[in-house]
């Protein structure tokens, strides 16, 4: 059976789409085998993604199907990687956690997956982070982005001096603030570069921080 | 009115008697509409007491002044000098807190909630009480670790459920103590959000799709208890209960999901409540909150909030599609109160005050607990603005 390239294409957008893990792999491996190209098998999974990310943003996805449907994408970029498969592009370097006595995992799961899917380079320190292991991350990453997350209003409070402190030790790195408790108005007052208010935005708004200090064109969404 | 209304009266004489304020709906309908109306009218040319503007409130009547409600819970320890792990594990000092927060900062509603961690911890859910800041679920070490372990969820004894025995106990001395001051509202964290602290919140929404029977047969021992719950604090004198839903937003689930998955327990939770003659109470401080579910599935008398409803683009929206049918109770913005001035927030109380008090049935608060490390200040310009302003 002769199956056209653009057709497993389209089912392979379609299978992130619908947060389908196994679907992904599969058709992503499928599609190597035939001969596509490693690009655009790429584009395809981020497609996919895309829609969704969209959708949330029109309120026609909820979240839950938005980590499923990243899950997928992670599954399938994953495959690419496990075929060896170079995109040849740079990758900018992203140092990502939930501030000091935060638990909350989620809003930065979430936001360090799409990262991922869209071609950072994602250093993930977890949560309950002190400073200072922001400010190590940092400095043996050589990161462009730190990404501070807190869901408590006890919490949110340190990232004034976890940005203080990772300026003071590298100040060409940027720094985005996101989380329940926050606004644009809280992030600008906390010395951030950029606030991320959701999944939706964070990507429009990364590229915003990097235009801003001329390191845009690194990534596209 | 129910069929047994004589003995709600009877019930809501006794609760007067032992100095707690009954629950509207324990009195029959008519004489309640009469005294509210006749209390709005009052109100207009003298001061209120604090009762009366809340029963006026609740009626959908204008009263003297709005009524507030500051929700200083986790922050009420640093009044009386006591950690947060103290705060969260003995139920004496937690009154003490909580009636310390009530005494000096004022209001007229109390909500002892104490973290969102009460029933879980009581389900065998590892907890972490850090010594500032509020008592959270060890993630790392879950009730629910995979899909199978939802169907093996057991239900609690209440007798040994002593997180929830303790929230009973300090909920029965602050209700002592604030008498007919106030109304002390009682407290459910709603099941989907008991079984996001066993499970984790991100592995839970992905289950609610891809495993949703799974999960709603955890959700069916979880409402036993909370419905076990619920009733005890109606016993102990709750005119309302509170049930927190928070994924019923744009936070959580799709509306549809959440009708399906935890509609019909939160239901189940409601009914128990109005059942023991009490109001259902709703929080949610979600973003998109979907008021038009949770009212079809609870029909609550309140729901306070953070934020606007799905369905809503302004305050005034807000209140002319929902001000009929619930009390609104919020919607002072977390950042504001952690960052912002007195003058500040009480200039975002006055204003939310023209949008949201006109024809009674407002309460201004925080739309989330009021920050615990937050400066106390600003719960007082919360008073005062309903003072001034409402």
């Amino acid at each position: 059976m002769v199956i056209k390239e653009k057709d497993v294409l389209d089912d392979i957008r379609a299978a992130v789409a619908a947060g389908s893990r196994k679907e992904t792999s599969e058709m992503t491996g499928s599609a190597l085998k035939a001969g596509s190209q490693a690009e655009d098998i790429r584009d395809a999974i981020l497609g996919g993604l895309n829609l969704v990310r969209r959708g949330l943003m029109s309120r026609s996805a909820s979240i839950p199907e938005f980590l499923l449907c990243v899950d997928a994408a992670s599954d399938g970029l994953a495959k690419l990687s496990e075929a060896r498969i170079e995109m040849g592009r740079e990758h900018p370097t992203i140092v990502i956690g939930v501030v000091e006595g935060d638990p909350h995992e989620m809003g930065k799961a979430i936001i360090a997956g799409i990262y991922r899917a869209f071609g950072f380079r994602v250093i993930d320190l977890g949560v309950q982070v002190p400073a200072e292991d922001f400010v190590k991350g940092v400095l043996q990453s050589g990161a462009d982005i730190l990404a501070l997350s807190a869901m408590m209003s006890t919490t949110m409070v340190q990232m004034p001096d976890i940005i203080s402190a990772v300026r003071q030790k590298s100040p060409q790195t940027l720094i985005m603030v996101g989380g329940a408790p926050l606004d644009r108005k809280l992030a600008e007052q906390y010395g951030a570069d950029g606030y991320a208010e959701s999944a939706v935005t964070v990507l429009e708004e990364t590229q915003a921080v990097l235009e801003k200090s001329s390191r845009s064109g690194q990534y596209r969404s | 009115m129910p069929e047994n209304a004589g003995t709600d009266v009877l019930k809501a004489f006794k609760f007067f008697l032992g100095g707690i304020p009954p629950s509207p709906k324990l009195l029959p309908e008519p004489l309640v509409n009469a005294v509210a109306g006749l209390s709005s009218v009052r109100g207009r040319i003298t001061r209120l007491t604090n009762i009366e503007r809340l029963f006026v409130t609740l009626m959908h009547r204008e009263p003297d002044r709005v009524p507030c409600c500051t929700v200083v819970n986790g922050g009420s320890r640093r009044l009386v000098g006591h950690t947060y792990a103290e705060f969260s594990t003995d139920p004496k000092i937690a009154a003490e807190c909580f009636l310390a927060g009530f005494n000096h900062i004022g209001g007229e509603v109390i909500v002892p909630l104490v973290d969102l961690s009460i029933e879980a911890a009581d389900f065998g859910q590892k907890m972490v009480y850090p010594l500032n800041s509020t008592a959270h679920p060890d993630y790392a070490d879950p009730v629910i670790k995979d899909v199978e372990d939802y169907r093996k969820l057991k239900p609690i004894d209440f007798k040994s459920a002593s997180r929830m025995q303790g929230f009973i106990e300090a909920f029965s001395i602050i209700r002592k103590g604030v008498g007919l001051k106030g109304i002390v509202s009682g407290f459910v964290f709603g099941p989907l959000g008991v079984l996001s602290m066993m499970r984790g919140a991100g592995e839970l929404f992905r289950d609610c799709i891809s495993h949703p029977s799974d999960v709603m047969a955890a959700l069916e021992t979880i409402t036993g208890v909370l419905v076990e719950f619920a009733e005890r604090q109606c016993d102990c004198g709750a005119a309302m209960v509170v049930i927190d839903t928070l994924y019923a937003s744009w936070n959580g689930l799709s509306k549809e999901l959440w009708e399906k998955i935890e509609g019909p327990f939160a239901d189940e939770v409601a009914a128990s409540i109005r059942k023991k003659g009490a109001m259902v109470g709703v929080h949610n401080c979600g973003h998109g909150v979907y008021f038009d579910a949770q009212i079809r599935s609870m029909e609550p008398a309140a729901i306070s909030f953070a934020h606007l409803p799905d369905d809503c683009r302004s305050r005034r929206e807000l209140k002319e599609r929902y001000g009929g049918q619930v009390v609104l109770i919020g919607m002072i913005d977390t950042p504001l109160l952690t960052h912002g001035t007195p003058h500040e927030v009480m200039e975002e109380c006055r204003r939310q005050i023209d949008d949201l008090a006109p024809g009674g049935g407002f309460v201004l608060a925080p739309g989330c607990e009021f920050p615990m490390n937050g400066p106390l200040e600003n719960a007082y310009a919360i008073v005062k603005a309903a003072e001034l302003y409402g």
